[in-house]
């Protein structure tokens, strides 16, 4: 069996691998990845993408309840579930052909198949036919992802009980529904579903719903989330699951008691497991991390001569833009391009697409307060925000965590209409270590939702105008 | 001001490590303003002005012309007149180890000329301003406003620009003895000038001011204040950040700063546009291929190598058993080594070089000498598209292999997304070339110019050979060695070659 051989080779095509294999590609190396599935990975095929496509058909059903304010009478409302989801898959569809001639254009040759590695520097990719191809590279980048994970109290069905992969493509819209897990995936789809007319439960264990978000977010989307008719139950598991009648019957523990609710459907969304099985990891001798994650260093790689991990499987957060700045980091490194710097996680937004949605980045309150930080926090409503009000959407908050001493923005957190597209405003900002002074005199343009971002600022500073 | 301050060999360049005097501009006595000509000096690459980083009077020169100094070496000290000579000789006794730092000064002359009396300094002549009726020493291009038109007063009644007025005040100049010129009688800077040579005082040039030789700051920036966009263009346009004026927020040097520098420097910077290029090409069925650098580089230093060179070849063969089941051995049991056969090839190489020191050469035919390294720098060939580079495992006899494996990975990875730096290419003592993994038995490399021997490495195959009388089976590498017999004889590079051999058949001995 011939060898093909390649200066560096990506295993698996999600928004890290891609990434990866066209940054090697422009870098001059000769350059391979490898795809089980689809080119996109879960992010353009499952998560990110497709759900982002839902949830414009959730904001479209909040928007026909509050027409009335706007003048409009809506007097009968049809909505098929089965278009909201093609015009889902088609999105994603288009997105995937668009990888496919980015690859292309860069001169990185895609392999169909399921990668092994079979020793150092050496893998085998076995395509669907069974037809296998040896490829070899003194540099090879494991960015193989991350899937729902699983616990036994919760066996996932595919019917009744849902990964977010049924959720996505629901044949029906359920009466109603239980998400287990309060993170991102579950906050989101819990909204979704509530918007679209199906009666939800969230349950999480922790105390808060969110549980990487600042407590303030988070009780406040909780409370927004209860105004649409969402039932929200923290510090509560799921004990057991029974499926009768085409219903599944749900043993809740909660602080207080121990009941029984009856859904239609259950979403399992507690969490991801890397995707560390079946790649021949074991008999390189790959190190893992205490959470079963590929362990790497500063610029991702693994203890194994000429291997490397980006992205999810290489640990949390399991962000698709955790995973793409990783692969330009790792690839660069390897390239001997100047001024690498490894990933710093206190730059890393989080968005989540939920109504009213959620965008961070930094430090939380409870945190920089842990850590003993001097702090000032800058608070400032939407409810005074000229435009918020306009669109009839004022809900939400900026929340900017300053460090007393140096005025360096430690951390931001917002909640409201599109804050997920202002975060970058505040990543930037940290990013060049802008302090609160130099925020503060940036001049943000009116009348916009970012002005509560530029007044947050000067709430920190005891200056705010518009409060 | 009492300071003593001195004048140093600047750092020009990257790789620039020291400099010689070409030519004192100026003499001991002589005062000067920031920026102007102090004196020449030569580099490896170019000769260059020093120009005054501070203003003050040159007191003493360290450096004579025709000293090489590295860079830092002190060449002046210079100080006001208050200072006196005795507190200079102090302030040059206290360098001491600096002055040794300069390894060229003749000690002996420059403290002959340290004593030498006060006298000779009044005498030496000041400067051009001494020409002008103020008293005062005043150095070329400084103000000196006579009596008479002293005394700085504001009144409604002047009309002024007001960049003569702020002049004027601070040099304390009676704007009512001067005339203006303009429209309605509005005072220049050009007018208070003519009026100060007129009453026989000194006012630079107004022109010359503004088109004043460009300052340029040698001293380190990188901890003056500026934003991210203000460092890149002032990197990208070679400007000092010491040089910018600073108007941005929080006292930090913004864009437009390092653009004011640039487009004085600059003056016709502004608005260059390239003419169009002619786009039809004469058809042909023949690709012209346009030698790159690289390329180039490649034709004549082999050409070279070829004609100049007398190459001799030695061939042997290397039984590598032994040194693939160590590699076996290594890459099962450790998983953060990945060795190649070409790895342990060249740690073998480094090996034999250092037991045979005589192959571990440069010729300089300039000298006609032979270099002689002490440790094995080898080159080794790495196939890039359109060419080939040769990176340098740098003192690989001092290196584990799996130092060895890691630097070849990332060499031969940067050789092929061009990111080498010159020295980890150039130089080198030895030099590899290996085809084996393209499936080639045997083959002669050309010499690697200065070195004195290359070795071109074959497939590792099976073969039949006779031993103790039977045809055995075994794995087998053919190695021929091309040397530079102007450096090297045949018994040399025979006796390189069984070393070699010794080190690769009982690889044991390249681990210890």
């Amino acid at each position: 069996m011939s060898e093909a051989q390649f200066d560096l080779i990506v295993i698996g095509a999600g928004p890290g691998g891609y990434v990866a294999a066209i940054r090697a590609a422009q870098l001059g190396l000769k350059t391979a990845i490898v795809e089980e599935q689809h080119l996109g990975g879960i992010c353009l095929n499952w998560g990110c993408i497709p759900t982002k496509a839902l949830l414009a058909g959730a904001e479209l059903a909040t928007q026909f309840k509050h027409a009335g304010q706007f003048g409009f009478q809506v007097s009968q409302l049809d909505f098929d579930i089965q278009k909201l989801v093609q015009h889902s898959r088609q999105v994603s569809a288009q997105l995937v052909q668009g990888i496919d001639y980015l690859l292309k254009k860069n001169q990185v040759t895609v392999f169909n198949g399921r990668a092994q590695l079979t020793a150092k520097e050496k893998l085998e990719v076995t395509d669907a036919q069974g037809n296998s191809q040896a490829l070899s590279a003194p540099h090879i980048i494991l960015a193989t992802g991350a899937k729902a994970r699983h616990v036994p109290q919760l066996p996932v069905d595919g019917t009744y009980v849902w990964t977010y992969k049924e959720a996505l493509v629901p044949e029906q819209l359920p009466k109603s529904l239980l998400v287990v897990g309060s993170g991102a995936i579950g906050s989101e789809f819990a909204s979704l579903y509530q918007d679209l007319g199906c009666q939800v439960t969230l349950i999480d264990l922790a105390k808060q719903i969110l549980p990487t978000e600042d407590a303030e977010v988070a009780q406040f989307v909780r409370k927004q989330f209860e105004q649409k008719g969402m039932k929200v139950l923290t510090d509560a598991v799921v004990q057991s699951i029974q499926i009768e009648n085409g219903q599944v019957h749900c043993v809740i523990e909660t602080a207080n008691d121990i009941q029984t609710i009856v859904f239609e459907r259950v979403l399992s969304a507690i969490g991801v497991q890397p995707n560390t099985t079946g790649l021949g990891l074991e008999r390189l001798g790959v190190e893992l991390n205490p959470q079963d994650f590929v362990a790497i260093d500063d610029y991702c790689k693994t203890n194994v001569a000429g291997l490397y991990a980006i992205g999810d499987v290489a640990g949390a957060p399991c962000l698709a833009h955790k995973a793409s700045h990783e692969a330009m980091i790792c690839v660069e490194k390897i390239a001997g391009v100047a001024n690498v710097h490894a990933l710093d996680r206190s730059q890393i937004p989080g968005c989540i697409f939920t109504h009213p949605q959620v965008a961070s980045i930094g430090l939380t309150e409870s945190v920089a307060k842990a850590k003993n930080l001097p702090i000032r926090i800058g608070k400032f409503s939407l409810t005074a925000n000229g435009k918020a009000l306009a669109i009839g959407d004022a809900t939400g908050f900026v929340k900017t965590i300053i460090h007393a001493e140096t005025g360096e923005l430690l951390g931001a957190h917002m909640v409201g209409h599109e804050v997920t597209e202002h975060i970058q405003g505040f990543a930037i900002a940290k990013y060049l270590e802008a302090t609160d002074e130099s925020l503060a005199q940036v001049i943000f343009p009116h009348p916009t939702l970012s002005e509560a971002m530029h007044e947050s600022i000067l709430a920190s500073m005891q200056r705010a105008i518009h409060m | 001001m009492s300071e003593i301050k001195t004048l140093e060999i600047p750092k020009w360049g990257l790789s620039m490590e020291e400099g010689t005097i070409a030519q004192w501009l100026i003499k001991e006595g002589d005062s000067f303003n920031k920026g102007d000509e102090i004196c020449e000096i030569e580099t490896t690459k170019i000769v260059n002005v020093l120009e005054a980083p501070f203003a003050g009077t040159l007191r003493k020169i360290l450096a004579k012309d025709g000293e090489t100094l590295p860079v830092g070496g002190l060449i002046a000290v210079c100080a006001e007149s208050e200072v006196s000579d005795a507190e200079i000789e102090t302030f040059i006794a206290s360098l001491g180890g600096s002055a040794a730092k300069a390894p060229e000064t003749p000690s002996e002359q420059s403290k002959a000329e340290t004593s030498a009396p006060v006298a000779e300094k009044a005498e030496q002549p000041q400067s051009v301003a001494a020409s002008a009726p103020a008293p005062a020493k005043v150095a070329k291009g400084d103000y000196a406003v006579p009596e008479s038109l002293q005394g700085y007063q504001t009144s409604d009644e002047l009309f002024t620009t007001p960049h003569a007025l702020k002049l004027a005040e601070k040099h304390n100049v009676n704007l009512a003895k001067v005339s203006g010129s303009g429209r309605e009688g509005r005072i220049s800077v050009q007018d208070i000038q003519t009026a100060v040579r007129a009453a026989g005082g000194q006012w630079p040039d107004v022109k010359q001011q503004t088109q004043a030789k460009v300052v340029k700051s040698t001293a380190d920036d990188s901890r003056v204040p500026a934003t991210p966009v203000a460092r890149r263009l002032a990197k990208q346009w070679g400007i000092n950040l010491n040089d910018c004026r600073v108007s941005g927020t929080r006292g930090r040097v913004c864009k437009e700063d390092v653009e004011a520098v640039y487009y004085r420097n600059n003056p016709n910077s502004v608005g260059v546009e390239q003419s169009p290029q002619c786009a039809a090409q004469p058809q042909s069925t023949v690709t012209t291929v346009t030698m790159n650098g690289m390329r180039k580089a490649i034709a004549s230093r082999l050409q070279a190598a070829k004609r100049n060179a007398p190459h001799f070849r030695l061939v042997v063969d290397l039984n590598v058993e032994a040194l693939q089941s160590l590699r076996k051995q290594i890459n099962e049991t450790v998983p953060q080594v990945k060795l190649s056969i070409n790895d342990m090839l060249i740690k073998a190489a480094a090996a034999a070089l250092i037991k045979v020191p005589e192959v571990n050469v440069q010729f300089d035919e300039a000298t006609q000498s032979i270099l002689q390294f002490s440790q094995a720098d080898i080159s080794v060939a790495v196939a890039i598209p359109n060419g080939l580079i040769t990176p340098i495992v740098k003192a690989a006899n001092q290196k584990s292999l799996a130092q060895i494996s890691d630097d070849m990975r990332d060499l031969a990875t940067r050789a092929k997304t061009g990111k080498l730096q010159p020295d980890e290419f150039q130089g080198g003592s030895f030099s590899i070339s290996n085809l084996g993994m393209l499936g080639v038995k045997q083959f002669d490399a050309i010499i690697n110019p200065p070195q004195g021997a290359i070795m071109a490495l074959g497939a590792s195959e099976s073969r039949a050979v006779v031993e103790n009388g039977n045809v055995v089976v075994r794995e087998i590498v053919t190695a021929t060695l091309s040397c530079d017999h102007r450096v090297i004889d045949g018994a040399v590079g025979a006796k390189f070659l069984s070393s070699f051999k010794q080190f690769v058949e009982n690889p044991a001995l390249i681990l210890v």
